[in-house]
């Protein structure tokens, strides 16, 4: 594929996607011009979502019941281990990301040598983004900072890019959406060499009104809590 | 006497049931079993000898047996659902990983791609 190098082949781009059969065919064609592999994970979708996406080219993985996105990843994430990846993407399905922004972390994480780049669309360009939902992000990234001791600017990014050894290390159990909390502490933890890139995150009034109700942010804290308990 | 006796008899027999049930579930751990037994005959004790409560409430600084009684329920049915909530939560984790075993046994590719890399299109 045109502009498709080497260190491209060797990744897997795991899209978790929830009824998301207006937009995925965009999304993965755009990614799959620099990214062949991708693995869209369907957490269970009522419309075409998987349809589309095999049409798009991407291989998809169905999960037999809706088990969120958290799952949804970890599931993407042993099958591309599974598949020879040597690094491993995450990637919103609903046109957010754009993959240009992943190339870049790629290279940052092969020359760096670091094991995972994280995206953020506070070093980078936020657009569209409510003021309410920046501060929510902000104040999630600062709670991140102070209960996983990792500094970012951006907690809650669904673009990441990992070697296979990272990923092979990383045990994601926070089904819905406390994951991202939970993939900043387990880098805490096994103190990985991460870091961030600045992404472009578009916020459409698709991505909007489909992306996370604000009100979920009390929900990832009780899974978190929970999450502790059962450690 | 009689009638004073009827809400002692029903209870016991509540109790009884409960007992019976506890001790003859062999798929409960012991540890549950034994509290459930020993819950259901300081229960018995307590409807035969309700004057009992009033001397235990005393005792720990409660105005009446009864309020002890109550306070107590409260503890343990606030300890059954923190134990219950957590108990979903193992199971929803054990639910996870079957279904993504299911999920990953039979993944499907889009016609004429590769499988695995080096093996040959379908």
């Amino acid at each position: 594929m045109a502009g498709t190098s080497e260190s491209e082949q060797q990744t897997w781009v795991v899209v978790p996607a929830l009824n998301e059969g207006k937009v995925i065919r965009r999304t993965i064609t755009a990614l799959r011009e620099v990214f062949p592999k991708v693995v869209v994970v369907d957490d269970g979708s009522k419309d075409a979502t998987g349809k589309e996406a095999i049409d798009s080219g991407a291989v998809v993985i169905r999960h037999p019941l809706r088990l969120g996105q958290g799952a949804a990843i970890q599931t993407g994430i042993e099958f591309a281990l599974a598949h020879g990846a040597a690094y491993v993407a995450t990637f919103d399905a609903d046109g957010q990301h754009n993959a240009q922004d992943l190339e870049r972390m790629l290279r940052i994480l092969r020359s760096e040598q670091c094991d995972i780049v994280l995206g953020s669309r506070f070093l980078g360009r936020a657009e569209g983004m409510s003021r309410a939902r920046f501060m929510l992000i902000k104040a999630a990234a600062v709670f991140t900072n102070l209960t996983t001791g990792v500094r970012l600017t951006d907690a809650h990014n669904g673009l990441r890019v990992m070697t296979a050894a990272t990923a092979g290390r990383l045990r994601i159990v926070q089904d819905r959406m406390a994951h991202a909390s939970e993939i900043i502490a387990q880098i805490g933890r096994m103190k990985l060499d991460v870091r961030e890139a600045p992404v472009t995150v578009t916020y459409s009034e698709y991505s909007t009104a489909k992306g996370q109700k604000m009100s979920n942010s009390f929900r990832i804290l009780l899974d978190l809590f929970v999450g502790w308990l059962l450690r | 006497m009689v009638t004073e006796m009827i809400i002692q008899i029903f209870l016991s027999a509540l109790l009884l049931g409960v007992g019976v049930l506890a001790a003859t579930q062999r798929t409960t751990s012991r540890m549950l079993r034994v509290t459930m037994l020993a819950v259901v005959a300081t229960g018995a004790f307590l409807v035969w000898v309700p004057k009992a409560t009033n001397r235990m409430a005393e005792i720990f600084g409660v105005g009446r047996g009864a309020d002890l009684i109550l306070y107590v329920w409260v503890v343990i049915t606030l300890a059954l659902i923190v134990f219950l909530y957590l108990r979903v939560a193992h199971l929803s984790r054990k639910l996870t990983q079957l279904a993504r075993a299911v999920a990953l046994a039979r993944p499907v590719f889009p016609p004429g791609t590769a499988r695995r890399p080096g093996e040959a299109p379908e």
